[in-house]
This record gives structure tokens, C-alpha cells and sequence, in this order.
């Protein structure tokens, strides 16, 4: 399954300075959106201080900083000014944050858009493709082994707590094992936990993803949703959507522009975004705003012009037909300018 | 007397309390608010002399606070909280809200009228923060260690979700240099740090975005707040 995964890797590596001649599969399909679900039902990873001082505590610890901080990775793999914690809070462990040990487990998975099982690695690979609007970092590479050593960790350790295994050492598992992913028949868990999650079947713990927002009342608005971008979201995202910087690193990140998440990112999608800002912003206090002021103010934050989606080939129209048809704004005319016309 | 000087405005918390008997030690006994005022006034006037030592000269509207402030603004303990480089927009929105009554203190609250004129404001703080604040040679950036031992230094960069509380350095920068209007917390007086922690925590300051800082600080237990202030103070 994974023979095709160099060939990509390669393919994506000119993805941004020239326009792709190699198609992108769509690997940052909507997140299938879950109705929230108890705190108690969560995992809650071990404290990062449990790490172990050896090899593969080692890369675990590397993960978490790559995570936390990626823009160490500009100009390798990233060129945008995100990191991966800006929208999985609390470096990827928070439920209802789209935490990293539910897409571990939820990976290999089938996909039937491209025929196609994905791996965990593969998964991440298509973050650094859109929502870092980069280039992916090859299969066993330091950083894809690192990201998936720690998405292990945080999944595994979530796990075993669960069923009341807190003395039981989190398995030190191989390179090849982590990049697969724990939904794999070769994942072998406690017997324990088995009969509830079987092979095939771990994609749906609760806390996964972003929970499920109920469809507005009223139709996203734009200009609703620019009241309430500068009532509420302004003063840390910018006039301008630009985040703000300072010292040399970005604070707080950009929404749109230059040096946001390419127009193939999953939160490019307005219901994606309402879902997680309605939960997680303003960031130490949750949630703050109406479902409505989400949805509007997603609808405005991605009505604005953001990098290029790295499949397009020079045709907007057939590019949008082929991968926009959700609720985003590519294609579409906003204040008289065609979005996707002039990307970044 | 002092109590009676002071103006209704004024929160008389203990923390103030102590505070008014520290400024009353520092500026001689018995002294009536205006007093107090004009003597700092005249004991800026007086260390405008050393201003030469400096690469700006203090704007005259800048003296009513360098007393407390000093003129290299780097302030006083258990007095006057270290200003030099802060960003000039949180300066103002600070003075904005002594004047309006949002932030008191009992020094303060009097001082920041005396630069209430726009013109004079602005001169006052564009001088502080143009002023270098002691350099962080190496600057902890959140993400730089996963393994945290220190409570007080783990609340800073991985904060504790359970509470709801994003690490510090998420908003004050890397080892709280500050980002913006997101005040730098580095090298600042722990008393200061410490007072306006509980002052949030008890909203007895507010003025924020959305009540972020109130929201945070309403979260952490007093131990907390004592371990974060002198983590903060002493970050080198």
C-alpha cells in the first residue's frame, strides 16, 4: 500500500514552485464530524513527563517539539508561518481538537474517493502538503517517524489508562509500525480492549475530531461574520487575518494571505472551521460565541484569498468541480474577485 | 491624611493597603496625596539631571513617572513595575484605564491623571518604550522540551488543560518577552507580577480581550501565582 508513497513525496516536492504536474490525491477529505460526546469518555494521554530517556522516547519528545513548534521545519517542509498545535490545541491531546491519538488510531484507513488505504504517515504527509502549504517529509524520515512516534504515544498511553493499565509501560513499536497507524490488524492491543476496538473499528473514539455543530439558523454570513471577526478575533488574528508577530515568531497565527493554510486544507471548509472555533476559540476560554457568530465567522475568515491549492493545474473551474464540492469558498465570487484567482 | 485623600475609585484591597503604607514609608510620613505627587515630581525633575547617562532625554511629561518608574524604567521593587520596551499600545491602553477608573491603584490611579492630555501621554510612553529591557540571551520557545519538571516553568510553555489554561508563552512570548500588546513578563518585579495576577484572579483588574487573562487567572491557585511571578522575574 505504501509503494506509491515515494513517487508522491517526490511529486509534491515541486508542488509550490511550479504548479503540479503530478495529481495530489485528496488527502485532507472532510473530517467525518462526530455529535459531542462526555468528557469522561475521552482519552486523556499521560503527562509528557512519563516519556522514556531512550531511543524511542527520543523521537517521541522530537514529535512534540515538531508539533509544537514546526516552524523549525521552514523552508524544509513548510512554507507557510503554521504550526500544527495552532489548530490541534494542547499540542495535539485535546479532545474535541482534532487530538492526534484519534487519527492515530483511525489510521490505515480505506478510502473509497481514491480506492486507496492511507496510512498514518500519509495522513500527516497531507498536512505539511495544505495546512502547511509545504512540502511533505518523506516516509521514514526523522520527522514523519518523530510525528507518528509521538501521535503513538499520546494514543497508546490514553488507551491503557482507559482500562485501568496505568502501571503498563507504553510498547516501544517499530518505525514501520507507527507510520501505519493502530487500526491496522498488525496493531496488536491488550485483550482487554480488543472486543471494543477491533481492527478496522478505531476510527470513532469519542473526542475525535472537531464535534459536529448543528446547521445554522440563517445562511453563513460574510458580513455578519466580519463584525464579529473584528469584535471578538481581531485583537490576536489581525486587521488583516495576519496573526501577529513579534521577536521574529509568529504568535499567533494567520487565517488568511500568504502565510496561512493553502486553499486544499481542511479548514479551508466553512463547516470544518465553525465546528473548531465554536469549540476551541477564544483561545483559555472556549467556548464564547452563538453557533450562528461561528458559522459567520468562518464564512468570512475563508472568503479571503489564501496560498493555492496545491492540485490546481491552471484550471480554477475544473479544479474547483473536481475538489471543492463542500462548503468553502474556491471558484466562488466574493466582492467581485473569483477566490482561487489570485492565490498565493 | 492618606485615607482620606484617597479617591473613591480606589479598590482598598489589602494588597493596596500594603502598598499605601510602602509608598507613605518611601515618600515620608503624613505626606497628603498632593504632596506625594508634587514631591515625585520634583524627585523626577531632580533625576532628570542623570538624564545625560541616557541615549533619549526624558520629555518633561515623562518625569512625573520616572521617580517611581526611574528614568532607565526598569522601576522599583514593591513599588513600580519595570516599563522600559513595553509595547506602547498595552502603555496606553494602561493609562487609558487608570483614567477610566477600569485599573486603580492608589498611586497610579492620581499619576496617570497628570498625563491624561493626549500630547503628553503619547511623549511620556513613546520615551519607555523606546528604553531597552534586559536581553533574554536565550529565549525558551514553547515546544523546546517536552519534559518539564518545574510546575511553575511547565504552566509557561505546556499550561495545564484540564483547567483550561494555554501555557503563558503562547500569548507573552517566548520566556514571556512578550508579543505586542501581550505584555513581556520577563525580568519584571514579582511583586508586581504577583499583585496583578490575584488582582485579575479577584477582577479587581479587567480591560482585556474577551477576558482572556481574568478567564486564566480566575484558574490558578495562589502557590501558582507566587512559583509563576518569580519564574518570570528571574528568566534570564
Amino acid at each position: 500500500m505504501n509503494k506509491t508513497l515515494i513517487t508522491l513525496a517526490a511529486a509534491t516536492l515541486f508542488s509550490h514552485s511550479v504548479l503540479a504536474t503530478t495529481e495530489l490525491p485528496d488527502k485532507q477529505a472532510e473530517l467525518p464530524a462526530h455529535p459531542k460526546t462526555e468528557k469522561s469518555d475521552h482519552l486523556v494521554p499521560r503527562d509528557l513527563s512519563t516519556i522514556p530517556n531512550t531511543p524511542f522516547g527520543d523521537k517521541v519528545k522530537q514529535g512534540y517539539s515538531l508539533f509544537v513548534n514546526t516552524q523549525t521545519l521552514q523552508g524544509k517542509y513548510v512554507n507557510n508561518q503554521q504550526n500544527c498545535v495552532n489548530c490541534h490545541m494542547q499540542a495535539g491531546m485535546k479532545a474535541d481538537s482534532a487530538p492526534l491519538w484519534g487519527a492515530f488510531m483511525a489510521y490505515p484507513a480505506y478510502r473509497s474517493k481514491n480506492d486507496k488505504v492511507n496510512t498514518y504517515a500519509e495522513r500527516i504527509q497531507g498536512c505539511f502538503t495544505y495546512s502547511m502549504n509545504g512540502t511533505p517529509p518523506p516516509k521514514d524520515s526523522p520527522e514523519l517517524v518523530a510525528l507518528s512516534a509521538y501521535s503513538y504515544w499520546l494514543a497508546m498511553g490514553g488507551l491503557l489508562d482507559k482500562y485501568d493499565m496505568q502501571d503498563t509501560p507504553i510498547p516501544e513499536l517499530s518505525d514501520a509500525a507507527i507510520q501505519l497507524g493502530g487500526n491496522d490488524e498488525s496493531f496488536i492491543l491488550p485483550a482487554e480492549m480488543m472486543q471494543d476496538l477491533p481492527a478496522g473499528k478505531r476510527g470513532k473514539l469519542a473526542g475525535r475530531s472537531f464535534p459536529k455543530l448543528d446547521k445554522p439558523e440563517q445562511v453563513p454570513s460574510i458580513e455578519r461574520g466580519e463584525i464579529v471577526y473584528n469584535t471578538t478575533c481581531a485583537s490576536c488574528h489581525g486587521a488583516n487575518g495576519e496573526g501577529i508577530r513579534d521577536h521574529g515568531v509568529q504568535s499567533f497565527p494567520p487565517l488568511w494571505g500568504k502565510d496561512s493554510f493553502n486553499w486544499g486544507a481542511g479548514m479551508h471548509r466553512v463547516n470544518t472551521a465553525a465546528f473548531f472555533i465554536y469549540e476551541n476559540m477564544p483561545l483559555g476560554k472556549s467556548i464564547q460565541i452563538t453557533k450562528q457568530e461561528a458559522w459567520d465567522v468562518a464564512a468570512f475568515m475563508n472568503s479571503h484569498e489564501r496560498p493555492q491549492d496545491p492540485r490546481f493545474t491552471g484550471d480554477l473551474k475544473a479544479n474547483q468541480e473536481k475538489y471543492h464540492n463542500h462548503q468553502g469558498y474556491y471558484g466562488k465570487t466574493v466582492n467581485g474577485k473569483v477566490l482561487g484567482e489570485h492565490s498565493y | 491624611m492618606w485615607k482620606t485623600t484617597i479617591p473613591k475609585t480606589i479598590n482598598n484591597t489589602d494588597n493596596n493597603k500594603k502598598k499605601s503604607l510602602k509608598i507613605k514609608q518611601y515618600c515620608g510620613a503624613n505626606m497628603s496625596l498632593i504632596k506625594i505627587v508634587t514631591g515625585y515630581i520634583g524627585l523626577g525633575a531632580l533625576l532628570l539631571s542623570a538624564s545625560s547617562a541616557f541615549a533619549a532625554p526624558i520629555p518633561p511629561s515623562a518625569t512625573v513617572c520616572t521617580s517611581c518608574h526611574m528614568p532607565t524604567g526598569m522601576g522599583l521593587p514593591n513599588m513600580a513595575p519595570m516599563i522600559a520596551g513595553k509595547n506602547a499600545e498595552y502603555l496606553t491602553r494602561q493609562i487609558d484605564l487608570f483614567i477610566a477608573g477600569e485599573r486603580s491603584d492608589p498611586l497610579m490611579t492620581p499619576m496617570a491623571g497628570l498625563i491624561s492630555d493626549p500630547k503628553k501621554k503619547a511623549e511620556a510612553i513613546n520615551y519607555f518604550a523606546s528604553l531597552s529591557a534586559p536581553e533574554i540571551k536565550n529565549p525558551e520557545h514553547r515546544g523546546d522540551h517536552a519534559i518539564i519538571e518545574d510546575p511553575a516553568r511547565k504552566l509557561v510553555y505546556q499550561g495545564d488543560w484540564n483547567r483550561n489554561i494555554p501555557a503563558c508563552s503562547t500569548c507573552h512570548g517566548a520566556s514571556g518577552i512578550g508579543v505586542q500588546d501581550f505584555p513581556r513578563l520577563a525580568n519584571q518585579h514579582p511583586d508586581y507580577l504577583e499583585e496583578q495576577l490575584k488582582a485579575w484572579k479577584n477582577k479587581t483588574r479587567s480591560g482585556d480581550h474577551n477576558d482572556v487573562m481574568g478567564s486564566i487567572a480566575r484558574q490558578l491557585t495562589d502557590t501558582e501565582i507566587t512559583q509563576l511571578s518569580h519564574y518570570f522575574a528571574t528568566v534570564k
